[in-house]
């Protein structure tokens, strides 16, 4: 507990944190708002209230998920920015187990991730009810807990993505290169690309926006939460394993 | 205490430190001396598990800097006082430090105090000088009210009235019966603050000694480091 404690003093205490947490979560309630005005005013009058409040939820996990760049970009820089400055020596001289510091940074940037997300979430959700109360919207139904529970795990994702690569490759620029890829340009290539719905299968971004009703469902929403988690865990546990070795 | 054991590092086929054992004893302070490249900071580095030797092994009251649960309580290491980021408050910094090892965050305004910067700690430390990273680095080090002390270079941008400063601080540190290991290529300073010399060059122990047997009467420690160096090449 000492070291997620210390984890959570070195990410609050630094103004970058700040401020990608502030354009994420800014950047991301301005789209939310404008993206759910937009679609609600296209919806058909027949539209029942159960519908109404599971589209809320999906324009309002749509906006989450716009968040997770900055959110990466911190989880790289909560790690290479130590490796840049040299601090990290002062870090494991402290804590001399590397699984344990980096599990520590994974444990605060995931509560951090997830606190992001609802800080867009419930203002997001609260302002589509208020534009969509002709339909008289009811609680969300039972399916509106997959796209709250993918929009969640694809931010924290992302989050945990960028530490990973930021403690593996232990340089701000390239990890953030390579997070871009993954995120953005591979999945982009994979849906004009021969065989891409293969590949983006795999990658975490096809099965995000499936839970989030945005693309056509190609694999069971289970499958769909296992991709994502693997692309939490999988990468932090090889940065785990590649720190263990002392270079 | 802390003890090296037959320590060697070899990066690819050359030998940062080549077969190197010392002790360094308690309540007095050892210079660590040798040219650039003789092997100081890879020491410093294994002491603290930094990094892992070739073969041998190295020490903290008898146990791998790994194996201490809160290290910082027996350690005390200032290895590169410019490796802090700007953007934290010197008093931040401190309390991040603090808090790995459990260590009470009310002993950081007294530290503060202790080494200059009493005024400083509400300032960020990308705008302090080296000299006042030196001392924030110093502060660090006495976090855990450690029983031994690891200075790589301490003395590095410290103006005069710092380095007559640090010296008094060691001393007294010394005196209270920590072990104290100082690194550093300022001969005439290490002269006048060191009790004991370990000298190495090349990753070997070119001489471990008290201070008075190393320099004969009428000869600097300049003069016989020099002269050390030189029959070992």
């Amino acid at each position: 507990m000492n070291a997620v404690a210390a984890e959570w003093i070195k990410l609050r205490t630094l103004r970058s944190t700040w401020w990608a947490l502030g354009v994420g979560v800014l950047t991301a309630l301005a789209l939310t708002a404008l993206g759910a005005s937009t679609v609600i005013s296209r919806w058909a009058p027949g539209r029942t209230g159960e519908q109404a409040a599971m589209g809320i939820v999906v324009a309002d996990y749509v906006g989450v998920v716009l968040a997770q760049l900055p959110l990466g970009m911190l989880g790289t820089m909560s790690i290479s920015g130590e490796y840049a400055s040299g601090m990290i020596n002062t870090t494991f001289v402290a804590t001399p187990s590397r699984s344990r510091v980096l599990l520590a940074k994974a444990a605060v940037l995931a509560a951090i991730a997830v606190a992001a997300s609802l800080v867009i979430a419930i203002p997001g959700y609260l302002y589509g009810h208020a534009v969509a109360s002709r339909f008289g919207p009811t609680l969300p139904p039972a399916g509106a807990w997959a796209v709250v529970g993918g929009g969640t795990l694809m931010i924290v994702m992302t989050t945990l993505l960028g530490l990973a690569l930021g403690a593996i490759f232990r340089n701000g620029v390239v990890a953030v290169c390579v997070l871009m890829l993954l995120m953005v340009l591979v999945p982009f290539a994979g849906l004009m690309l021969p065989g891409g719905e293969v590949v983006n299968r795999i990658l975490p971004g096809y099965p995000a926006l499936q839970l989030i009703e945005q693309l056509p469902d190609i694999m069971p929403d289970a499958a769909a939460f296992a991709v994502l988690g693997a692309w939490a865990v999988v990468p932090l546990l090889i940065a785990v394993l590649a720190n263990e070795r002392v270079s | 205490m802390i003890e090296v054991i037959g320590l060697t590092r070899r990066f690819g086929r050359s030998a940062a430190v080549d077969d190197l054992s010392f002790t360094v004893a308690p309540g007095k302070i050892t210079g660590f001396l040798g040219p650039n490249g003789a092997g100081k900071t890879t020491t410093m580095r294994i002491i603290l598990g930094l990094d892992r030797p070739t073969s041998g092994r190295a020490t903290v009251n008898g146990v791998p800097y790994r194996t201490l649960a809160r290290p910082l309580t027996h350690v005390g290491a200032l290895l590169d006082a410019s490796a802090v980021q700007g953007g934290r408050r010197a008093e931040q910094h401190l309390r991040w430090l603090a808090r790995t090892n459990g260590i009470p965050s009310t002993r950081i305004g007294g530290l503060l105090e202790l080494v200059g910067l009493g005024e400083a700690g509400r300032q960020r430390v990308g705008a302090f000088s080296l000299g006042m990273k030196q001392r924030l680095g110093l502060a660090a080090t006495l976090l855990g009210d450690p029983e031994a002390l690891l200075l790589d270079e301490p003395l590095n941008g410290l103006d005069p009235e710092g380095i007559r400063w640090m010296r008094g601080l060691l001393k007294s540190l010394a005196a209270e019966g920590r072990t104290v290991l100082v690194s550093s290529h300022l001969m005439h300073e290490m002269a006048v603050t060191a009790d004991h010399l370990i000298v190495i060059g090349r990753g070997r122990l070119l001489a471990d000694t008290e201070m008075t047997r190393f320099v004969r009467p009428g000869r600097s420690l300049e003069d016989t480091f020099m002269d050390v160096i030189g029959s070992a090449s």
